[in-house]
């Protein structure tokens, strides 16, 4: 267990170094804010809330949540101003985070040495079940050991970068994305296919344009290997004979037919016969349904069965090279169906191959009720969980105006009437991610690589790129808030308030005397962690349960522990 | 998370025993658990398994006296002679053999062709319309079994009435009535190195909720809390399962075990629910043996050994296996299927007429079939779904009509899972 507590709270940070730099940056940018002509309409929004009031409803939707101090930073820079740099994330430092992701060894890692490491381990298993004549073997070699601390080290990254990160509202956004275009990590080949598609097709594409992101998503190995389309192939077609003898890689716990060609022929012949008759032989529907239903139109878009066969078969072809290798996105002419189809009322002529799939995610792309289904989800994890209209149909305005810029379209939201509607104020309930990496900046805590803090976020129910179906961790509070979950965020609050978490470095520096009195510890923790929210009954439940404290480092941790864990810090 | 997780059970555990060495405690403790056994008749309980992903209906439960289903599925029909035979044209899927005593013994039905008016093929609103008993109608607020609690009148309100094992509430117990979410019984609570810190944490929290909470905070940290006191007079680390029960390893196995170590606590659970994932066979699903078969197998061994450890008090459970829909009659380009319509349930246990196939079964010629490709529902899901409300747990007519809105139950209709 490394952890250390240096003290306490960061205070006010006033004369720290870090809000210096900000307060330098909002003064070159005193007067106009730098928004456009979208968001000038409704700059008197925020006004209705006190500027510390907009700057913590700003940090805890568009950031994941405030870390000490932080608040009144915003509120000095003005909110719109900060709000508008987090739209440019490029344009913020973040060298802090680049420091940290060193640690990270899975990023120097790429897809194709993921691949071979995972070929390795899944032969050294077979080997040592061969050897132990099929009983179970349980050993963790150092392959596997390292292939299994690089697994925790990408779930922890999101986390990490979540907390640490300066580009707030963009870490926000890959968490979107990362749903909306679910992959589950424990299928196949996407153990070693999800850290490339999280780095190079979600995060670059994070705050461009949707249509871009949607092609990538199409044409990246993950999604491809994921929702089956690599493997969907127009009825009667014929590999070259080349990829036919590796027609159907093999994963998990199927054995691998091509690392251990038996001797006896006859057995290799019915080998060959088994791997031509898993050979695809026909369309998967399973990729163009979650394409129009949960990508793009969504499920009341008005297609039909027939559109989604059609979708399907305008798809074969979009593959990939190798997947056992991690190979890349490959278009397979053989596997295409060249016939003509439509889609959506939409005509798509024989003998377009590939293009066709582009001519047909740019369509996806522009359709209104993609707009509409997409700016729908973004208002409901921004505003409401029941989206306010008002909302939905400005963003769908902004997405109309720029091409799907996501970045206007965010703008449209936060520049909104309903996105600093009072009713709107707290009105959410944390995910598990932003109640756990929300504590973690509370407190201030320095994560490093052990996957303690992804292991908490998937104890509450929520175990990142774990999702097994394809619609991704839901934003509505009901899907979070029950019982047996309610017990763990306590005790998690409780563990990390103690230090408990290994690879959590609580920094904080009271300023406190050991003789604090209750009544200050628990106004200090009201300023610092809840940002001035705790209810009477909070500070007077809390006050008592530290009278008979006399360790003021207990009556500390049990004050924190009790303010993370309680009503108020549940909701942002 | 494992280790520590294990260091918080045995902290958890031992906690509990200290407490327990209060003799009063003893005594009671060993009064529950021989007590229920002298009574009559005890209070029904439903359990509730939902295969998320669409199962395959037909490869679960064979139609293998239909020629259509081989020659649709040239390589991943299950072969006639593997099949588990239970009347001569339909059979289990060989990984079940471990249900055909059951089905012998008269207490495992099976309902074909079932499944839902409307016609999506989408996992999400098929799910959510199963959920919520209003198919075709996604405003509906709350799910069928938590409708059923609310206007259960008859059974006791206890804070274990119905409880969901898993980290979220399904929606089919979303709604007013209380409903656990629970995910590790043996972790369910605060924890802390000694009891009086545990039970000040327990303290502190609870009144900080029971001020300051508002909405499903508030209602759900008041369920947790009252669960927490219940379980107090039950160790859930110390629980064996009777007659050498051999639950799988897994979730199912380990929820089901839970399940029969609550009811068999008598903390008044009426209402259990627990997920089954993995059924979404769109490549590779195999026949006797792959993919398909491996959760069927865990299934099987599942249910087994939860009717072995309960024992007599099967005699007032009844268990109930849904999934949103079937699949593809005809196997897709992949040796799997893709999302279909109709599919089977299974319904298990002491009041169940079992030993039979109920429903109309459609058959597969193409004309026979759903949009020509899928097989038809002839049983609307809800019919199943009242008759053992009714029948098994009591529900009256008036109730039924609450617990399904839009929708007259009419006990002709009724598959005939539960005597009548």
């Amino acid at each position: 267990m490394k952890y250390r507590i240096l003290g306490w709270l960061l205070l006010l940070a006033i004369g720290s170094p870090l809000m210096t730099a900000w307060r330098v940056v909002g003064a070159q940018h005193a007067a106009p804010l730098g928004m456009t002509e979208t968001s000038l309409r409704d700059t008197s929004s925020p006004s209705v809330l006190s500027p510390r009031d907009s700057a913590l409803h700003a940090l805890n939707r568009l950031a994941y949540g405030p870390r000490p101090g932080e608040v009144d930073g915003v509120a000095a820079e003005g909110v719109m101003h900060w709000i508008d740099r987090q739209l440019t994330p490029r344009k913020i430092d973040d060298g802090a985070l680049a420091r940290r992701e060193r640690d990270f060894r899975i990023l120097d890692y790429d897809r194709g040495d993921l691949a071979g490491m995972y070929a390795e381990v899944q032969r050294e298993r077979r080997e040592r079940k061969l050897a132990a004549n099929g009983a179970a073997d349980t050993t963790i070699t150092p392959r596997d050991q390292t292939a299994r601390r690089l697994a925790g080290q990408f779930q922890e990254l999101a986390v990490v970068r979540a907390a640490l990160s300066e580009r707030q509202l963009y870490e926000v956004m890959v968490d979107f994305w990362t749903n909306h275009f679910n992959v589950y990590f424990g299928k196949g080949a996407d153990r070693f296919l999800t850290p490339d598609y999280i780095e190079r097709t979600i995060r670059p594409n994070a705050m461009g344009h949707f249509e871009d992101l949607l092609i990538a998503t199409a044409e990246s190995p993950a999604m491809l290997f994921y929702l089956d389309n690599w493997e969907s192939v127009a009825p009667g077609s014929v590999p070259p004979a080349a990829i036919r003898v590796r027609a159907r890689p093999l994963f998990g716990r199927r054995p691998n037919l091509f690392s251990f060609p038996p001797r006896d022929p006859a057995e290799q012949d019915s080998m060959r016969q088994r791997a031509i008759q898993r050979a695809p032989q026909g369309i998967n529907e399973n990729y163009a349904r979650e394409l129009l239903e949960l990508h793009t139109v969504g499920v009341d878009g008005g297609y039909t069965q027939q559109d989604v066969i059609a979708v399907a078969r305008i798809l074969t072809g979009w593959s990939i090279k190798r997947p056992q290798q991690g190979g890349d996105f490959e278009f397979h002419d053989w596997a295409h169906d060249a016939g003509a189809k439509q889609v959506l009322g939409v005509r798509f002529p024989e003998g377009h191959g590939r293009d066709e799939g582009l001519r047909l995610l740019k369509m996806l792309a522009s359709l209104p009720a993609t707009m509409h289904h997409v700016s729908w989800k973004l208002c409901q994890r921004f505003v409401n969980d029941d989206p306010p209209d008002g909302c939905v149909d400005d963003a769908v305005a902004a997405w109309k105006r720029s091409n799907g810029d996501i970045r206007e379209v965010l703008r449209a939201i936060v520049s909104g009437p309903d996105f600093w509607a009072p009713r709107n104020i707290r009105a959410k309930v944390k995910t598990p991610l932003e109640f756990v990496v929300s504590a973690v900046r509370a407190v201030a805590a320095d994560p490093d690589t052990t996957p303690r803090l992804a292991q908490v976020v998937a104890r509450l129910g929520e175990p990142l790129f774990q999702h097994v179906a394809p619609d991704g961790y839901p934003e509505m509070e009901a899907a979070w808030v029950n019982s047996g979950a309610l017990l763990d965020r306590m005790n998690a609050a409780v563990a990390l308030a103690a230090g408990k978490l290994p690879g959590v470095t609580v920094i904080a520096d009271s300023g406190l005397g050991a003789a604090a009195s209750p009544d200050k510890i628990v106004a200090v923790v009201d300023r610092e962690i809840l940002n001035g929210t705790m209810s009477e009954n909070t500070k007077r439940v809390i006050t008592r349960q530290l009278a008979d404290i006399t360790n003021p480092e207990q009556a500390r941790v049990l004050a924190i522990g009790l303010a993370l864990g309680g009503p108020e810090f549940q909701r942002q | 998370m494992a280790i520590s997780r294990r260091v918080f059970v045995r902290a958890g555990g031992l906690a509990l025993f200290s407490l327990g060495l209060d003799p009063l405690f003893l005594a009671r403790a060993a009064y529950a658990s021989f007590r229920r056994s002298v009574v009559p008749s005890d209070p029904p309980i439903l359990v509730c398994l939902f295969q998320r992903g669409a199962v395959d209906g037909l490869n679960m439960i064979v139609p293998h006296g239909d020629p259509s289903y081989y020659s649709e599925r040239p390589r991943i029909a299950v072969p006639a002679s593997d099949v588990v035979d239970l009347d001569g044209h339909f059979g289990l899927h060989p990984r079940l053999a471990a249900l055909k005593p059951l089905w012998d013994a008269k207490s495992l039905a099976i309902v074909h062709a079932i499944g839902s008016p409307n016609s999506t093929r989408s996992h999400f609103d098929a799910q959510d319309y199963m959920e919520s008993g209003t198919p075709g109608v996604k405003a509906t607020p709350d799910g069928w079994l938590n409708r059923y609690c609310q206007h259960d009148r008859e059974h006791q309100d206890t804070p274990f009435r119905a409880v969901a094992f898993g980290p979220q509430l399904p929606r089919i117990l979303a709604g007013s009535a209380p409903a656990l979410a629970i995910d590790d019984l043996q972790a369910f609570g605060l924890r802390a190195p000694q009891p009086a810190a545990r039970d000040r944490l327990t303290r502190a929290f609870e009144e900080l909720y029971a001020g300051s909470a508002t909405g499903l905070l508030s209602s759900s940290s008041q369920e947790a809390f009252e669960a927490v006191q219940t379980l107090r007079r039950v160790d859930p680390t110390q629980y064996q399962p009777t007659d050498g029960a051999d639950y799988p390893r897994g979730k199912l196995g380990k929820a089901l075990l839970e399940i029969a170590q609550l009811i068999k606590a008598d903390v008044g659970i009426r209402v259990a629910f627990a997920d089954i994932t993995g059924w979404d066979t769109h490549v590779n699903q195999g026949a006797g043996e792959g993919q398909l078969a491996a959760r069927l197998a865990e299934l099987g061994q599942a249910l087994a050994a939860f009717t072995r450890d309960l024992g007599e008090r099967m005699r007032d459970v009844v268990v109930l296996t849904m999934s949103e829909f079937g699949r593809t009659i005809r196997e897709n380009g992949n040796s799997g299927t893709d999302h279909g319509h109709a599919t089977a349930m299974l319904v298990l246990g002491g009041p169940v007429r079992g030993g039979r196939i109920l429903g109309r079964w459609p058959g597969l010629d193409p004309a026979d079939r759903f949009e020509g490709r899928d097989l038809a529902v002839t049983t609307d899901f809800r019919d199943l779904f009242a008759e053992l409300l009714a029948r098994h747990m009591g529900a009256s007519t008036g109730a039924l009509d609450a617990i399904f809105p839009g929708f007259t139950s009419d006990p002709t209709r009724f598959p005939g899972a539960i005597s009548g």
